[in-house]
């Protein structure tokens, strides 16, 4: 018996240490990136973990940069790129939801004709890789003008956001009792009364996470902006890259962008974890 | 059930593309009209002058690659919407991704956004081919659409002569033809070498491929911290156009014979490729495999290498205050590549150039914008004025300005080693072909096989083989 105990308590500090280990080998890229945003120039090819930190990367990509006259190529479009990102992914996720909500209602209590090869064809959307369309979509974004304009990003992104919300929701409106729906309208709700008063409320942690990893998904997306897009749209993604030019490699800049640009996605991962933990396993084992 | 689903499909996709397409039929209408506009505007022009504002009010679209040379463009650009009444707005994509952006943009022919882009010399040979470049000699060669001042002579003759061609695939074609593309800014390849550690013992610029082997492994003896070289290893095309591709050329080799059979092994071909992967082995970075023109040019500049051979504008951009380690700044040095065994220095350049697209609807009003971008004054503006970098010039009036030979007094023997870089054979050493980069990326590979231990003989027969090969899916060898 207390050999037993003993070595329970053995093995949970083994796995404790696991555990630590993982966490540290982990979180160790973003640890380094971090770093690198707070290196200067001559510090940034050492790899000394005692340096020096400097905000001047963060000062040159949001306020320009002071030694631009010296024809180093400057990059100071980073504030504006941002909102970009910010602009097409909600967007994208805001057309998500006014679609694939009913879309994944639908799929899931109505029986008609082709729904399960239409639920398909939402799906495939998700995994026929990106440079199949990307040539047709170019010529067909052109001849319609949605070229280098939100809107044509925003409903290109439905391509990455929209099947992840319906598949998700779906599982979760499948989940739900119709009885639910019909003891409501017997209580003498409409409807619509019962889709918002009682439907929403319970898949709100399904909504949640779907949403949340259709905004990552749209956020981090690259070919898309980068074909269909010009200046004018141009996202922190493709933007990024800008940092290592023929001139010089500016892989600090690059890093504190990076961090800036990950910001959306952990505040807003950390503002809805209550759902998201049980929605992301939720579903999960769902058939 | 299937068979009408399908059914289904079909009938909201045949709705779909009429959709489309009764969109595509409106949209161009509005370019048509513009030639029927501009007619009383030339007629305006005084006679025997040159009328820049012959399409004022017209607007272009630019597709620019993220660099120095677009930076100078970009500040300069008022002046020509001065001059011309010509509004220009352009798109800027980073360099890493920007030559995808461009090929998948021209495809969309006709429907493509932009009149006029940035590219290299190299792409003109997959570019001209597919018809997404406007031939330009008839506008070059033409006196009411190009001003008396132009003077396109005056551009390098081996840059020029670079992106003239007949289209066709072989050794003879290049140089002839159209003119697809007008230099704009360039590199030529040269070895860059820190001055303080070859005086400090007693060495000197190399001469000849056994001496480039010699000093750089002496300095990675010297120094084992540190490479004793540093050029480009990934696998990619652009690993071979640099340092490899004018060693190989000065050397005497040639990609491919008359015929367009590969040469790449030749016996002068392994002999180089033998002597350079024994120098990157012993001498050369860590990651070589890994290592592009940012790491190149970063490690050199960061003091982690003695001597570079690649673009002679990498040395420059890392000699400058805030880019170089302290001990770096102000001691690079030039020289050109090493010599061939009779003398000779054939060394490989890239062309930073601009073309116009072939689908543009604004052929006049984009070729105006080209030669005053390609002219004198922006080009001397871009180089003399402190905020610019255009280096280097592809006029040899600009590289002879005094102020511009001022402005690189600090770069040591910056200016000499171009002077005899040029007066040797100073061009586009490769043989044009369609399938120029999938060829050149395989045969980076073989030297990266090479590296990793394959037997240099072998590995080349095996490139050439599959080369061959591709020469003859395409059609260019029988």
């Amino acid at each position: 018996m207390h050999t037993e105990k003993s070595q329970g308590r053995f093995a949970s500090a083994l796995s404790d240490v696991f555990l630590i280990l993982y966490f540290i080998f982990a979180l160790f890229p973003l640890v380094w990136m971090i770093l690198v945003s707070l290196k200067s120039g001559p510090e940034l090819f050492t790899t000394q973990f005692i340096f020096t930190p400097t905000i001047e990367n963060y000062q040159a990509i949001l306020f320009g940069d002071p030694r631009a006259a010296a024809g180093v190529v400057a990059r100071q479009e980073f504030p504006r790129n941002f909102m970009n990102s910010l602009i097409a992914s909600s967007g994208a996720v805001l057309i998500s939801l006014i679609v694939g909500v009913p879309a994944a209602y639908a799929l899931a209590r109505y029986k008609f004709r082709g729904k399960e090869d239409l639920a398909f064809t939402f799906l495939s959307f998700r995994f026929a890789p990106e440079l199949v369309v990307i040539i047709p979509l170019s010529v067909i974004y052109r001849q319609l003008g949605l070229y280098d304009t939100y809107f044509g990003i925003m409903w290109v992104y439905q391509l990455v956001t929209l099947p992840l919300l319906i598949w998700v929701l779906r599982s979760y409106f499948e989940d739900i009792s119709p009885d639910i729906e019909h003891a409501a309208m017997i209580d003498g709700y409409s409807w619509w009364h019962v889709f918002f008063k009682i439907l929403m409320p319970l898949v709100r942690p399904g909504l949640a996470a779907a949403a949340l990893l259709a905004f990552i998904f749209a956020w981090n997306n690259f070919m898309f902006p980068l074909v269909l897009g010009g200046s004018n749209v141009q996202t922190v993604t493709v933007a990024s890259l800008g940092y290592i030019s023929s001139a010089q490699g500016f892989f600090n800049r690059m890093a504190a962008a990076s961090v800036l640009a990950s910001l959306p996605q952990i505040i807003l991962a950390l503002s809805i974890q209550r759902y998201l933990i049980r929605g992301l396993s939720f579903g999960a084992v769902k058939g | 059930m299937k068979t009408k689903t399908i059914y289904w499909i079909m009938a909201v996709l045949v709705i779909l593309s009429l959709v489309i397409s009764a969109c595509a039929g409106g949209a161009p209408a509005p370019a048509a009209e513009a030639p029927a506009a501009e007619a009383p505007a030339e007629a305006a022009a005084p006679a025997g002058e040159f009328n820049w504002r012959a399409h004022e009010g017209e607007s272009l679209k630019l597709l620019l690659n993220q660099h120095p040379y677009q930076q100078a463009l970009v500040g300069e650009l008022p002046k020509f919407t001065e001059l011309t009444g010509i509004n220009v707005t352009y798109d800027v994509f980073p360099e890493q991704n920007y030559f995808d952006k461009v090929t998948i943009d021209l495809q969309a022919g006709d429907a493509s956004t932009y009149d006029v882009f940035m590219t290299g010399a190299y792409m003109i040979w997959q570019y001209a081919p597919a018809g997404w470049m406007e031939p330009l000699e008839g506008y070059i060669n033409d006196p009411s659409k190009t001003n008396p001042d132009y003077d396109f002579e005056d551009i390098v003759p081996g840059l020029r002569n670079s992106e003239m061609w007949t289209g066709e695939a072989g050794r003879d074609s290049m140089g002839a033809g159209s003119q697809w593309a007008i230099p704009w800014g360039w590199e030529s390849n040269a070895y860059m070498y820190r001055k303080d550690i070859f005086d400090a013992n007693g060495l000197t610029p190399p001469t000849n491929i056994d001496e480039l082997v010699a000093v750089s492994k002496k300095l990675k003896e010297i120094n084992p911290d540190m490479a004793g070289i540093v050029v480009r290893g990934s696998l990619n095309w652009a690993t071979i156009h640099p340092g490899f591709m004018t060693m190989y050329a000065s050397q005497g080799c040639v990609d491919y014979d008359e015929n367009m059979i590969p040469q790449m092994n030749s016996p002068c071909a392994v002999e180089v490729t033998e002597k350079w992967i024994d120098m990157v082995k012993s001498a050369g970075p860590e990651a070589w495999t890994t290592y592009t023109w940012y790491q190149a040019g970063s490690d050199f500049g960061a003091g982690k290498a003695a001597t570079l051979f690649d673009a002679d504008i990498l040395g420059f951009f890392q000699n400058q205050e805030g880019a170089a380690a302290p001990e770096v700044l102000g001691n690079i040095a030039w020289a050109p590549g090493p010599r061939g065994p009779e003398g000779q220095l054939n060394t490989n350049v890239w062309i930073w150039s601009l073309a116009m697209n072939a689908g543009s609807k604004k052929k006049d009003a984009a070729w105006l914008f080209m030669q005053w971008a390609t002219g004198k004054d922006f080009l001397t503006t871009a180089v003399v004025e402190p905020q610019y970098t255009m280096v280097n010039p592809v006029r040899q009036s600009i590289i002879d300005n005094p102020d511009f030979q001022k402005r690189m007094e600090f770069h040591t023997d910056y200016m000499k080693t171009l002077q005899e870089i040029q007066a040797g054979d100073m061009r586009i050493h490769f043989t044009p072909s369609p399938i120029f980069f999938e060829t050149t990326t395989e045969w980076a590979q073989a030297l990266q096989d090479i590296y990793a231990g394959a037997d240099a003989q072998t590995r080349l027969d095996a490139l050439v083989k599959s080369l061959t090969e591709q020469l003859q899916d395409v059609g260019i060898l029988d």
